[in-house]
């Protein structure tokens, strides 16, 4: 039996200060924060935060509202779908930070662009939300008005530049691939073996599992036949990321490499990440994250995210607070402009000719709403440290 | 007369010629499979395939039993049956981790001791655990209609998973794998982990031991007859509070080995692993007959090879609708199940 926590609505009022009177607005945070979920997404929460605690505007009182919209610790479209009505019926609510993954993202997006909702997520990275038909579908109600934009680049992208770290860099040429069967994992997957076999390597085995499988050894003893090089991982650490890896010594491939796309997730300390899960396995994975790493102002801002949380900055946090920034700016704008108003709000913050000047370095977005900074970073497990953890190996630009 | 006393009376009673037929008929199949899987996937493919399967079919055979047994006793149908699993591999886990040990024991007789030990502590806990919710939640409402007791079961889920989901958080968390996975023997060109044998000799060890303690001793008997005629048992003086409640214990008990089993497997336990579980159990209990504990065992081995065979074949994606067709396919012909002889009209 499936058990709904309740999600938990936290309303924090951001500015105190004396100016603060005259009219409220809110912004939403819709964000998975439970489970193995909180590990990745919490980050980008208290990123997000942080930069809407330093906004100020005169004439207005701005208030947070965060909804988890994780159940069972993983999460869940349907709970996503709930949170992000929820936000909508509040005349209040004028913009929203969120949501952290691609399969949330496609049920919310049709509710907040019927609604005319800026929307702006640190993490999505499915490319089918925004592009052609299938993102015009998401948008069929309002198609020519923009709602939804985000500062991770897409999994074409992603994909892309996994496999070519993967076969150029590491020199991997046989590759297995297993996808969680939801939107980001199978979509990255498809997008990682299309680029594969173009750069010459071969795909010796594709399988999906669900989230929510505990026995992947039929699935890894079938590749193993096939002698891989490497497994690729289509998923998160949520849907099954550190069970795969943690099942691949017990077949005898434990010592290939292993592959995936946003399992990066936090140390081993911290309970339900990947190599918390994996344990001794997790030696000699790689992952990508959809967000520049070596961004300008990053020891600035690592430090005041330091000295707020006290522990260190994760993976999304300076893309929540990205977002953040972006948003705040699209409610100054529409300030500025007189009255903020949904309308105003949104129209601000996808208007194509802004470069929004971020924490992650200057932003524009584009006709569809994604962003104009393609930059996949590229991380390794290091299990010599005290507390294994992922370190920093590259980045990739691929350009406008 | 349910199937429980039919089954456990085969083995010493006169055996029917239906029963050798099927027998043969059963047997054909699996040289069958084997044989198109040998040719299709190679002879160490088939035999590692099959090593994973025996293997996941255990652990859903020892979940499918106490399944079988509570309804073939009480005709209910205990939902939370699956949790208790789940409970079982937390309790294994957190007496692992208390000890100190976090990962494989390679000196053999300390290990046979923490084996012994961790399922010992295990199925006590988990019996204990099995008699108290029988105690509290279904003896009450042993004599209301028959959905209270059903909806009650359910509570007892979200209860058991809410309370595991408070100390644990929602998340896998690591049970140390104590087994180590570098014991490992050559057949022929395959790789079988010991550790798969091992789980496989458990369970079949625990379900002889299950059918003669069902079919030789005086409690077996008392839950025979009770299963067979309740206020009859009564009359001839059965204590039929206490026989229920030692089905409970026995059902609870398997339920934890299993538990055991799982965390010495995969090395994690998350909260909701029950769920899964529980549902192929009771899918398996149900292919091979409810009420029977033969059948059980046999429908947790087949659905444990129809989804091991499924991903072999290249079809991952379709084990669940694969095992859920089976399923309806022997309903249609055999709507008693398997080995199923006869249920109560509310199946």
């Amino acid at each position: 039996m499936g058990v709904a926590i309740a999600a938990a609505a936290i309303v924090v009022t951001a500015c105190g200060g004396s100016s603060s009177s005259g009219k409220t607005i809110k912004i939403g945070i819709t964000l998975p924060l439970s489970g193995s979920s909180l590990a990745s997404a919490g980050p980008a929460r208290d990123g997000a935060l942080l930069a809407i605690k330093d906004f100020k505007l005169d004439g207005y009182t701005i208030e947070t509202v965060v909804l988890d919209h994780a159940v069972n610790g993983v999460h869940d479209p349907q709970q996503g779908a709930k949170d992000i009505t929820s936000l909508v019926s509040d005349a209040a609510v004028m913009a929203v930070v969120g949501p952290f993954n691609s399969p949330v993202a496609k049920v919310q997006i049709p509710i907040s662009n019927e609604a005319g909702l800026l929307q702006c997520s640190p993490a999505n990275t499915n490319q089918d939300l925004t592009k052609g038909n299938a993102g015009l579908q998401l948008r069929a109600k309002n198609p020519t008005k923009i709602n939804y934009i985000r500062v991770a680049t897409t999994d074409d992208i992603q994909g892309t530049a996994v496999a070519q770290y993967g076969f150029t860099k590491l020199g991997l040429k046989k590759v297995a691939i297993i996808d969680d069967t939801e939107t980001y994992g199978k979509g990255i997957a498809d997008a990682f073996a299309a680029e594969w076999t173009k750069l010459g390597g071969e795909v010796v085995g594709r399988e999906g599992a669900p989230k929510g499988t505990t026995d992947y050894t039929a699935i890894l003893t079938k590749f193993k036949d096939a002698a891989p090089d490497a497994v690729f991982y289509g998923g998160v650490t949520a849907t099954g990321g550190g069970l795969v890896r943690k099942q691949m010594p017990q077949v005898g491939l434990g010592s290939i490499a292993y592959l995936g796309g946003g399992i990066q997730d936090g140390p081993k300390s911290v309970d339900g990440s990947f190599i918390n899960i994996a344990g001794d396995a997790a030696a000699n994975s790689y992952s990508s994250v959809a967000a520049i790493a070596e961004y300008p102002g990053k020891a600035d801002f690592e430090t005041k995210y330091k000295a707020a949380y006290g522990v260190a900055a994760g993976a999304y946090s300076a893309s929540g607070y990205a977002c953040a920034q972006v948003v705040l700016g699209a409610i100054k704008t529409a300030a500025g402009k007189g009255d903020v108003t949904r309308e105003n709000v949104r129209a601000a913050g996808v208007d194509t000719a802004t470069t929004w000047q971020t924490v992650l370095g200057p932003v524009t977005f584009d006709a569809v709403g994604d962003t104009s900074q393609r930059i996949i970073s590229l991380y390794k497990v290091d299990m010599t440290l005290a507390d294994p953890n992922w370190v920093f190996d590259s980045q990739v630009n691929y350009g406008q | 007369m349910t199937a429980l006393p039919a089954t456990s009376d085969a083995g010493r009673a006169r055996v029917p010629v239906g029963r050798v037929v099927k027998l043969l008929v059963l047997i054909a199949i699996i040289v069958g499979i084997g044989w198109l899987a040998v040719v299709n996937l190679g002879a160490k493919q088939a035999t590692e395939q099959l090593v994973n399967a025996l293997t996941r079919g255990s652990i859903y055979a020892l979940i499918a039993i106490g399944y079988t047994m509570v309804y073939g006793i009480i005709e209910l149908i205990n939902f939370a049956h699956g949790d208790m699993f789940m409970v079982g591999a937390f309790v294994s886990l957190s007496f692992l981790t208390q000890l100190g040990f976090t990962g494989a024991v390679t000196d053999l007789r300390l290990l046979i001791v923490l084996l012994v030990a961790s399922f010992a502590v295990t199925m006590t806990v988990l019996a204990l655990v099995g008699i108290t919710i029988e105690r509290l939640a279904y003896r009450p409402l042993r004599n209301a209609p028959r959905l209270a007791p059903l909806i009650t079961a359910i509570g007892v889920s979200f209860i058991l998973q809410n309370a595991v989901q408070l100390f644990y958080g929602p998340y896998q968390t690591n049970s140390p794998k104590i087994f180590p996975d570098t014991w490992t023997l050559q057949v022929g060109e395959a790789t079988v982990p010991v550790l798969s044998i091992f789980i496989f000799v458990v369970a079949i060890g625990m379900m002889t031991a299950l059918q003669l303690f069902i079919g030789r001793t005086r409690l077996g008997r008392a839950m025979r007859s009770t299963a067979a005629d309740r206020d009859a048992a009564s009359l001839m003086g059965v204590n039929i509070n206490r026989t229920i409640a030692i089905t409970f214990l026995i059902g609870s008990a398997l339920a934890g080995a299993a538990g055991v089993v799982n965390g010495l497997n995969y090395g994690v336990a998350r909260f909701d692993d029950g769920f899964q579980a529980g549902l192929k159990a009771f899918t398996a209990a149900v292919l091979g007959g409810i009420g029977n504990t033969v059948g059980a065992a046999l429908g947790g081995f087949i659905i444990g090879f129809i989804e091991v065979g499924a991903t072999a074949m290249g079809y991952a994606r379709w084990g669940p609708a694969i095992v859920f067709g089976v399923l309806v396919i022997v309903l249609v012909f055999r709507p008693t199940g398997l080995l199923g002889q006869q249920l109560g009209e509310r199946a």
